[in-house]
């Protein structure tokens, strides 16, 4: 067996010439109104967003959205309504069956609908085995473009996190699009006053 | 002219020439998708110039990134493993998976495991392995190997695919509406999921700061494939490592706008550490060639590649020709360049498969010069003993009659009896432009003919200044 | 200002034509124009097919005759850049190349160099404009499809100088027209295929001719066109801009 010194001055015998490291000074768009560009696209990558107003009940908010929802998966305190909570389940496999998972997004990304997911639960199979997920976005929070993103995301000693955009999905048979591949068939963003 | 092996695959692939159009249509119209997304956004230019500058630098200090990279990986709790070529890389996956008593493994795509060709290896060792990309599922189901980068199954119509999940996965007879198709793939890959044992990623990036692999995908398999098995695996080539965030946003914006014309993938998933309740993540960074690769002087820069696939959707002979007609298992322009690397006198032939249009280049997101590399690689030939002895004949024959001016004269002179050969010598086995081509009627007099009679006159009216 | 003309092989063994237009319409310009006789082709056939080596003679012979010009103009774009971007590379270790710097081609010529804001005759014809993949992404005579750069077009800013004309472009308006030299003979399915179909693009657009900068295209399009029988007629750009000499 190699080992990571025999790679690694074989590699090195063998750079010719270094290059410098460019800057990096990308002239990004920007947006007059980042979260009307955030929800324009979030319905482009075939997502749903609903405004919550301040007087709305996010519980039954989520009930109207979900009328015929029966097991509801999330561990935030402010969810009354879920059956399971991903903290506890015994393990991944015991989320699968969830109609609609709950989780929070930290902040959305304007170009391309992206929303930042750091694990903040044991089994973060929560945001990818429901059939349906409702991420809640407080609507202050959108950056303009993944530049300003990654220089925002936080992780926590979970040591996981996603930007995810929509629902899952493929166009893998024919080129025709289908929503829902593996993980969620559809996704709304809650936008939080 | 004897024919490489690629010309005579298209020349099969394009006797179906509703298929073929089909093909070349689709592919173009990811083509179109991607330049919406390029005009889209003004700083595009100077994102791949800034992507291009970024991985020239990053792979021309790999050495040191690499060593940050795996310093990080295992401050996280992650084990690092380091193989040199694809049989070291298949033994350390199938000794973790026996350490860890694995029978069934799901994976998401990577290009990585093809080119090792990892899966029959694990299968003929009693690992059941199981693709959970819906494309790479299908062509797993077939039998088959993928036909693009990005979109493996693409070969295959709704039909093809409806007939093998009846075989397959007990689907109705006789539906074979994408939707259905995939829900009933998602039902089928859902109970594999949950009962796999291990699940392996492959990695768009690893970034050096934080120790990330970084996996992006619209199915969200990658995700699923780590959020329900007891272990992690995560397999990646040495040149993904990216330095740090900075970086990653500048290839994460242009990934998937370039691949398939999206904005973004619907999951760009950071890995850092194994789940709470699961086993330590392990990575391994795989070399087979690229070591190697670095000290070729002309050929270093296709390790830039982030494996977009744009070079394929926008080659005219790709599209054309389609993924198979390709000795390499990668096709396309940039599979040319990396089957040439890494193995010339294999893959030779694909070299030809080129009209040195230079669209690849032109729409390559890190700006590889994919195309002059392609004209490198033919200079080449000659010294790996596979050049095409009947145009090597031709050119010296040219060089000849263009060396020599009276002997180009007399050409000149003689061409215009091209025009009054018979049809059937003219449109022979021996000319292969009367294939597709009626011949060209040559003038009486060439211009050089011409010049010297005098007969080459200036303008009569000159401008008015 | 001494002008060297460089009339490539193919375009005076079958399109004589092209370089007697190229000529009148230096002339008329009022420049200083010389065909050194003994040239012949610049090797990109024998280099393009992988035969360096047997394009380095030719090379040689060629930065030879036109090193004492000032400019170094084709009607060609392929050729052109072929001297532009692959001499220097021949001649590495060996000495300096000069003509690499000097080639032209005769539309970047016009447009950049001599800048004529008129041109007498008439092209009454709807023609459309075949962007030769050589012109677009080495010459820079057009903005490419594939990058975000703001669009333009210097052969069809030099046609719109032509009284009655009407420049078009066909759908995928730089997609190749699958000649490529030896390519063409090699992979003669996919050439052809793809020549038939940029035929087909053309003739889509409702014109008469189809003009480009570079006759191997033309060529190429025209024996596909002749085969196939599809109604359209083939004009290098000079030919359309010499209307009137």
């Amino acid at each position: 067996m190699a080992t990571k010194s025999d790679i690694l001055s074989k590699y090195k015998r063998n750079i010719n010439k270094r290059f410098p490291m460019p800057e990096i000074k990308v002239d990004a768009i920007t947006y007059p109104d980042p979260l009307a560009q955030f929800v324009f696209m979030s319905k482009t990558v075939g997502g749903k967003v609903v405004e919550l107003k301040p007087t709305d009940d996010l519980n039954h908010v989520i009930k109207r959205l979900y009328p015929d929802a029966k097991v509801i998966a999330s561990n935030l305190p402010e969810i009354t309504i879920a059956t399971r909570n991903p903290d506890t389940v015994e393990n991944a496999q015991a989320l699968n069956g969830t109609d609609v998972g709950i989780i929070r997004g930290m902040f959305g990304v304007a170009e391309n609908a992206c929303i930042w997911i750091p694990q903040t639960m044991k089994e973060k199979a929560v945001c990818f085995i429901s059939e349906n997920l409702v991420i809640l976005l407080p609507k202050s929070e959108i950056v303009n473009n993944m530049h300003e993103a990654y220089k925002r995301i936080k992780f926590n000693n979970l040591g996981y996190g996603t930007f995810i955009s929509g629902p899952s999905k493929t166009a893998d048979i024919a080129q025709v699009l289908v929503m829902g591949a593996q993980a969620a068939r559809s996704v709304t963003v809650l936008l939080l006053p | 002219m004897s024919n490489t092996a690629h010309s005579k695959a298209a020349k099969e692939f394009l006797k179906n020439q509703k298929y073929a159009q089909w093909h070349d249509q689709t592919f173009w119209s990811v083509r179109t998708k991607r330049d919406n997304m390029a005009y889209g956004l003004s700083e595009w230019e100077q994102l791949r110039e800034t992507a291009s500058a970024i991985k020239r630098h990053t792979l021309t200090h790999l050495d040191e990134y690499l060593d940050q990279f795996s310093t990080n990986a295992e401050k996280n709790g992650c084990i690092v493993h380091w193989a040199k070529d694809a049989a070291e890389f298949n033994e350390i996956v199938l000794s973790i998976l026996r350490e860890h008593h694995v029978k069934k493994m799901v994976k998401s795509k990577s290009m990585l495991t093809e080119e090792c060709e990892m899966n029959p290896y694990l299968e003929a060792h009693g690992i059941e392995v199981v693709e959970t990309d819906l494309g790479e599922r299908i062509i797993q189901l077939k039998g088959q190997k993928p036909s693009h980068i990005v979109m493996p199954a693409i070969h295959l119509n709704h039909d093809d695919v409806g007939e093998l999940f009846e075989e397959k996965l007990g689907t109705e007879k006789g539906n074979h509406d994408p939707t259905y198709l995939t829900y009933m793939a998602r039902l089928s890959l859902r109970n594999e999921f949950l009962t796999a044992d291990a699940g392996m990623t492959g990695g768009n990036f690893g970034i050096a700061e934080t120790g990330d692999i970084v996996v992006c995908t619209n199915e969200g398999n990658a995700d699923m494939s780590t959020s329900c098995p007891k272990l992690h695996i995560a397999a990646i080539g040495l040149e993904k490592v990216i330095p740090n965030y900075d970086c990653l946003a500048v290839f994460q914006r242009m990934l998937c706008r370039a691949g398939t014309g999206q904005p973004t993938t619907t999951y760009t998933s950071h890995f850092r550490k194994a789940r709470p309740t699961a086993s330590p993540m392990h990575i391994i960074l795989v070399d087979n060639g690229r070591s190697e690769w670095m000290g070729n002087p002309e050929h270093w820069e296709s390790l830039k590649c982030i494996r977009c696939g744009s070079c394929m959707n926008t080659c005219p002979v790709y599209r054309r020709s389609g993924g198979y007609s390709y000795s390499y298992f990668i096709p396309g322009p940039i599979g040319i360049n990396l089957g040439m690397l890494r193995n010339p006198k294999e893959h030779s032939g694909n070299v030809s498969a080129c009209t040195l249009c230079l669209s690849c280049q032109s729409v390559c997101p890190v700006k590889i010069d994919l195309g002059d590399q392609i004209y490198k690689w033919r200079q080449q030939l000659t010294s790996f003993g596979t050049a095409n002895p009947q145009k090597k004949l031709m050119s010296s024959g040219m060089s000849f009659v263009f060396n020599h001016i009276g002997i180009y004269n007399s050409a000149l002179w003689a061409s215009p009896l091209a025009n009054r050969l018979p049809r059937t010598l003219m449109y022979c086995s021996l000319n292969p432009w009367g294939e597709g081509h009626e011949m060209m009627q040559f003038p009486k007099e060439s211009f050089h003919t011409l010049w010297k009679k005098g007969k080459v006159r200036k303008a009569k009216v000159k401008r008015e200044k | 200002m001494k002008i060297g003309l460089f009339i490539p092989c193919y375009v005076d063994a079958v399109f004589p034509e092209v370089g007697v237009a190229t000529y009148k319409l230096l002339t008329h310009l009022g420049l200083d124009v010389t065909y050194p006789e003994k040239q012949t082709c610049c090797g990109q056939p024998m280099a393009n097919a992988g035969f360096e080596d047997k394009a380095l003679p030719l090379a040689e012979k060629f930065e030879k005759l036109f090193k004492p010009f000032d400019y170094v103009v084709a009607p060609s774009v392929s050729c052109t850049a072929f001297v532009r971007f692959n001499y220097p590379r021949l001649f590495e270790g060996k000495h300096d190349c000069i003509t690499a710097k000097k080639a032209i081609d005769i539309v970047e010529f016009l447009h950049d160099v001599v800048k004529p804001t008129s041109l007498p005759g008439k092209f009454p014809h709807k023609v459309s404009l075949h962007n030769s993949c050589h012109g677009v992404r080495e010459l820079g005579l057009s903005s490419p499809s594939e990058q975000n750069i703001p669009p333009f077009n210097k052969i069809k800013d030099l046609l719109q100088l032509i009284e009655g004309i009407e420049v078009v472009e066909p759908e995928r308006k730089d997609e190749c027209c699958g000649f490529g030299g030896m390519f063409s003979v090699e992979e003669t399915a996919v050439s052809a295929q793809m020549g038939k179909e940029k035929v087909e693009r053309h003739i889509a657009t409702g014109a008469e001719y189809v003009t480009g900068p570079d006759s191997s295209c033309l060529m190429h399009m025209a024996g596909i066109a002749k085969r196939q029988q599809l109604p359209i007629k083939f004009i290098h750009v000079v030919q359309i801009l010499s209307a009137g000499l």
